[in-house]
Formats: structure tokens, sequence, C-alpha cells
């Protein structure tokens, strides 16, 4: 799973510390999700999105190949 | 912020311990001492920096905890568990191989817990938790 949060953020010209406390974690968090060192929670997810005002699926992009199928 | 002075607190009593043992002088100077000393020191810094970790959160208006540092806890915490099954298992089998006495296995053996959950951290740090 990859991200878009880097390239959102410099959009919005926010940095990484104001993004954390936006949404409510370290900027840590943010550094690991933008490295895609980490996958966020769902409800980190979708506080994400919701502040960039876009679905989670534009901000979080599955890998189609890497993505579990669905059991027949 | 409770935490952070209950870290800093426990992490002043080993080092008070440890200086103290040294005054009565209890510790003869040996390597296996100098080691167990050492590995002591080492852990009391992990504590203290981490502590450090928690104080700069709380100046940056950061919570101290959040669900990435409870993940790195969390898998760190069960690596250590698994890798410290095995050093026992090697504790046990060096039992009969040694002179050390039973308390200083023991103590190493703790010891021992204590790095290798260290390590666990770092290493989690350092690869992410990512699960895929």
């Amino acid at each position: 799973m990859s991200n878009r949060i880097k390239e959102l953020r410099a959009k919005e010209d926010l940095s990484q510390l104001e993004l954390a406390r936006l949404v409510g974690v370290r900027r840590e968090t943010i550094v690991f999700l933008e490295k895609g060192k980490y996958n966020p929670s769902l409800r980190l997810a979708h506080d994400i999105a919701k502040h960039f005002r876009l679905p989670i699926e534009e901000v979080f992009l599955f890998d189609d190949e890497a993505a579990p199928k669905p059991s027949e | 912020m409770k935490r952070t002075i209950v870290m800093f607190v426990i992490s002043a009593l080993v080092v008070a311990s440890l200086v103290l043992w040294a005054i009565k002088g209890h510790i003869a100077g040996n390597i296996q001492e100098m080691i167990m000393v050492g590995t002591s020191l080492v852990i009391v810094g992990f504590a203290v920096y981490l502590g450090i970790l928690r104080l700069r959160s709380h100046r940056l208006q950061e919570p101290a905890e959040d669900e990435l540092s409870k993940k790195v806890m969390m898998r760190a915490s069960s690596l250590a568990y698994y890798i410290s099954i095995y050093l026992w298992l090697f504790v046990m089998y060096i039992s009969d191989k040694t002179t050390l006495e039973v308390h200083s296995l023991v103590g190493a053996g703790i010891l021992g817990m204590a790095v290798v959950f260290l390590l666990c951290w770092i290493g989690v740090k350092v690869v992410g938790t990512k699960n895929v």
C-alpha cells in the first residue's frame, strides 16, 4: 500500500508536525506513513483523508496485485 | 507526564543502587560484573532516552503515545518474548557447563531479556511495522 500524503501535504503547504497535530498523532507517525513503513489504522486513514477532503482510496493506494483476492 | 516521571525515577533508583553497590565494595571488578553493570547502564540509558522522547513530544504538544508507538512497543514485545524463550533455553543449557552461581545466571538471563527487548525495539523502529 502506498499513499499520497507527502504530495497532498506539499499542496497545502502543511508541515509534518502540523498534519500530525491535526489528526492527533505524533510527527514520527506521519514520517513512517510517508516512508511506507507503517499502515495506518482505519480511523487514522479516515482522519487524514477527511482532512484533505478526499475519499480514503484517493489518499491510500492499494497495489491491485498485492491486494488479497476475495475468497471464492 | 506521570509515566515519564516514573521512568526517570526508576532510572535514577537503578543508577543509585549501582553506585551504592560499588561504594559498598560489592563489585569485585571482574569481567562478569563489569558486563552486568555495563548492560544495566545501557538499559537505564534506553529508559532515559524514551523519557526524553516523551518530554519532547510533550513540549511539541503531541500525544506521548499514539497508535504507531503502541504498535512498535507491541511488536517489539512479542518478538522479544519469542527470542527470550530461546535465551532461557540457552541459559539452561550452559547452567551445568559453567561455574556461575544460579543467582548470577538468573540475573544474566533477566538482563539478557532486557537487551533483547532493546534490540527488538530498535529493529522494529528501523524496519517499520508494515502489516501486509
